[in-house]
């Protein structure tokens, strides 16, 4: 269940790092320039790779 | 996305999956024989298969479309970053590459390999989670682009050539570039992903799918450079090799 659930989800640290790119992009997208969500979210991720990489 | 970018991208992400499965059951097959470690392997097949078919007839109900992407988007996404940042890893020399003849061996001397009962559910689960990721791959990038028969076709191609290429060497595939792969489809994953998450949340990408070509450069571009950045620096106390 747990190989299940790491496979499907990733780790938590995945978890996390793509929840908090995805809390950074709908803050972008609710703020007065909605558009820079679509430049939020790839660099924010980009980061998270970066995060992971190194964890 | 074109036919064309569905069969290559699932052919080329389920081929990582298959060869890492078949180290598994050509290891199992050495203790219980090639005929019950295929029957095992089959067996978990069979699981992808119906799951596969209950799946896309499941997603293909839901009339809601953005609700339809997002979903699909976050198991990319998810599915993206952690192929994308364990191949950046291994090619910075954070992480040891896969091997598979370790991986092998290492299969040959656990226990659970000497065992016949524990020999074929070794066979049947590791052939079963490394499908989950193929299921995951043909059901997010058929069911999106209405063309689940092509990505597990695709798949199925995949599977049938590491099969045959697994037949002629009679070894583990160490030479499949693995890491180049899970490299460029994690990025290419990674862009799908991004691009559906936003649109279902309300996000109207200025240029329609022109942009997915952007992001997938995006993605690689920055990884290329990750690679180059880890691997000026000094690595961290919890980096495994």
């Amino acid at each position: 269940m747990n190989a299940l659930f790491k496979t499907l989800f990733g780790s938590l640290r995945t978890l996390v790092v793509t929840g908090l790119s995805l809390l950074l992009a709908l803050l972008a997208l609710h703020s007065p320039i909605p558009a820079l969500a679509g430049l939020v979210l790839p660099v924010a991720l980009l980061a998270s790779v970066y995060h992971l990489a190194r964890h | 996305m074109s036919d064309f970018g569905v069969i290559a991208e699932t052919f080329l992400g389920a081929s990582v999956e298959w060869v890492e499965a078949f180290t598994i059951v050509l290891a199992v097959s050495l203790t219980i024989g090639w005929r019950r470690a295929a029957a095992a392997a089959a067996a978990a097949l069979s699981v992808l298969a119906v799951m596969t078919l209950f799946s896309t007839v499941l997603l293909s109900l839901i009339a809601d479309l953005a609700w339809l992407q997002g979903i699909i988007g976050l198991f990319l996404v998810l599915f993206g970053v952690r192929w994308l940042g364990k191949s950046i890893a291994r090619a910075a020399g954070l992480k040891a590459l896969h091997d598979e003849l370790a991986e092998f061996a290492a299969l040959r001397a656990s226990p659970a390999a000497a065992d016949h009962r524990a020999a074929w559910l070794l066979a049947f689960n590791g052939t079963l989670l490394e499908g989950l990721e193929v299921w995951l791959i043909v059901i997010a990038l058929g069911v999106q682009t209405h063309h689940t028969d092509i990505s597990a076709a695709a798949a199925l191609a995949a599977l049938l050539t590491v099969i045959a290429a697994g037949a002629i060497l009679h070894r583990p595939l160490a030479r499949v570039p693995e890491n180049a792969i899970k490299f460029l489809v994690g990025g290419v994953v990674l862009s799908f992903g991004t691009f559906w998450l936003l649109a279902a949340l309300g996000y109207a990408w200025p240029l329609g799918e022109e942009a997915l070509p952007l992001l997938a450069a995006f993605y690689l571009l920055g990884a290329l450079g990750l690679v180059a950045l880890l691997k000026t620096q000094p690595r961290p106390a919890g980096a495994r090799r």
